[in-house]
């Protein structure tokens, strides 16, 4: 159930990568962001649960333009390296600033679906994991209709194959970059919005959720969104598996194994068609 | 229509185009000649903005649009056929072809140009949603052309448009060019093979080394004893 939310993480960070070359080591806090941003619209402002994911989104996609306009924007065309330690110096920087503003202490979102667990013959799930599923699920869609359908999405696709060409269609290219990385952000405070409820709140959460990110991105292929996608589920049943099969302490541990095994046997990805040439 | 003066444009330490004067009249086929590295793509590139120049000033249409941004070139009329051809290949013919009408709102306009389009091109018809990395080089070459007419632009750039194609379809696209340039399309062309550019062009620039050494009306460069040495063979 919570696998749609890897996929979540995995294809922002995917269409950052894919598109602007950059790896994105703060995913995982836009992750946070959103995750305090909906607890404090709930808690703080007293905003009703469902509308305060969509402005957790917004936020997330918000800090993420920010980010691309201050420090992506300067380094455009520095190597890729360059780009991966100021992400690192992201990652620190907005991980403190959460531990500055909320404390250590870890908080819990309320939500008002039941807690009560739905049952249909001998499958039972709680009312806010099918919540989650289904919401994550729609935003999934929905990112692959921008991508597929929109002129937006043609234009982000078209930057990502040929950026000088896309230059010359009239694509403003920053502009792009600054969408892409908003929308990267978005969608991972989106995962952080619906799974903040699920488990608690702290600075530090982000960590695991860029792992997590980044094997959903390593199982489905760099660069590609349908990967991003399945991959997430994949490593969702299987963590699910792992934990009801050999213990629940090893739940983080059989994605990384998976991971591993991965790298090992194939390692463009799980769904990696031939190896892009040229 | 279009005049270049004493454009300068480098690469980092390395200048490409010293002091490039040159000028296009409304309707007229122009053709620049040279060899590899001559800078005859730079000169291109530097007219729709993907190389800023250093020095000098471009004019379209009597206005200053040095330093302008691509899109903005490009909204004036300007549209640039890329060397190499630089079809998105993993986007369908249908989309590369809305690429080319990224900057336009007149969706009546755009729908009345694809069909134009696919009156020239009819295999570009047959193909509508087949990867452009899946079509012939003669194929993606008449997608890129195609791409271009698109945006309506009022001037074309073309560079090198017959680069690494076989020489029966060289012919096609050349047929094309002429009957763009026919239809009332000002064109300015960058091209290797020299002998059939000059009959093609009514005026033609010869580059070397990031300069313009000659220019004339393409019938007497053809004769020009410099011209049929270094780039006719004879």
């Amino acid at each position: 159930m919570l696998g749609a939310t890897y996929s979540l993480l995995g294809i922002g960070l995917t269409l950052v990568f894919g598109l602007m070359n950059v790896v994105n080591f703060a995913h995982g806090e836009f992750y946070t962001l959103g995750a305090y941003a909906t607890f404090a619209a709930l808690v703080l402002g007293s905003v009703n649960f469902f509308l305060a994911i969509p402005i957790a989104i917004v936020v997330g996609a918000a800090a993420g333009a920010l980010c691309d306009r201050v420090l992506l924007r300067p380094l455009r065309g520095a190597s890729i390296d360059t780009v991966m330690l100021v992400m690192i110096g992201v990652w620190i920087a907005m991980q403190n600033a959460e531990l500055l503003g909320w404390g250590g202490v870890a908080k819990n979102i309320p939500t008002p679906l039941p807690t009560q667990p739905l049952t249909a013959g001998p499958v039972s799930v709680a009312p806010l994991r099918l919540f989650v599923f289904v919401v994550s699920g729609l935003l999934i869609l929905g990112a692959h209709l921008v991508l597929a359908k929109t002129k937006l999405g043609r234009a982000m696709r078209a930057t990502f194959q040929d950026r000088e060409t896309a230059a010359l269609m009239g694509v403003s290219i920053d502009r792009i970059h600054t969408i892409t990385f908003a929308f990267g952000a978005g969608l991972a405070a989106a995962a952080g919005a619906l799974l903040g409820p699920v488990f608690l709140l702290y600075p530090s959460m982000g960590d695991l959720a860029s792992l997590k990110a980044f094997s959903v991105v390593i199982l489905g292929g760099l660069g590609n969104f349908a990967g991003a996608a399945l991959g997430g589920l994949v490593l969702g049943i299987a963590e699910e598996l792992g934990a009801g099969y050999i213990s629940s302490g090893y739940r983080d541990a059989v994605g990384f194994i998976i991971i591993v095994v991965v790298l090992l046997l194939r390692p463009a990805g799980l769904f990696a068609r031939a190896e892009r040439v040229g | 229509m279009l005049a270049l003066e004493r454009v300068t444009a480098r690469y980092g330490a390395v200048t490409a185009l010293r002091d490039v004067s040159l000028t296009v009249g409304v309707g007229e086929f122009v053709c620049l000649i040279g060899a590899n590295g001559a800078g005859k793509s730079t000169t291109l590139k530097a007219i729709s903005g993907l190389v800023p120049a250093a020095a000098g000033r471009i004019r379209f249409d009597g206005y200053d649009i040095h330093g302008l941004a691509p899109q903005e070139i490009l909204k004036r009329g300007i549209a640039h056929c890329p060397e190499g051809r630089r079809v998105f290949p993993y986007m369908t013919v249908d989309e590369n072809l809305a690429m080319g009408a990224y900057v336009r709102r007149d969706v009546a306009g755009v729908a009345a140009d694809l069909e134009r389009v696919f009156t020239h091109f009819p295999i570009l018809a047959e193909r509508r949603r087949q990867p452009a990395g899946t079509l012939s080089g003669g194929e993606q070459q008449m997608l890129a052309i195609g791409r271009a007419l698109m945006a309506r632009p009022r001037l074309i750039l073309f560079d090198e448009p017959s680069l690494g194609l076989a020489p029966t379809v060289v012919e096609t696209v050349f047929a094309i060019i002429a009957g763009i340039q026919r239809e009332g399309t000002t064109v300015l062309m960058v091209e290797q093979n020299a002998y059939v550019a000059l009959q093609l062009a009514s005026r033609a620039y010869v580059m070397e080394t990031g300069r313009i050494v000659l220019e004339g009306p393409a019938r007497a460069l053809a004769d020009d004893e410099h011209v049929k040495r270094a780039y006719l063979g004879g």
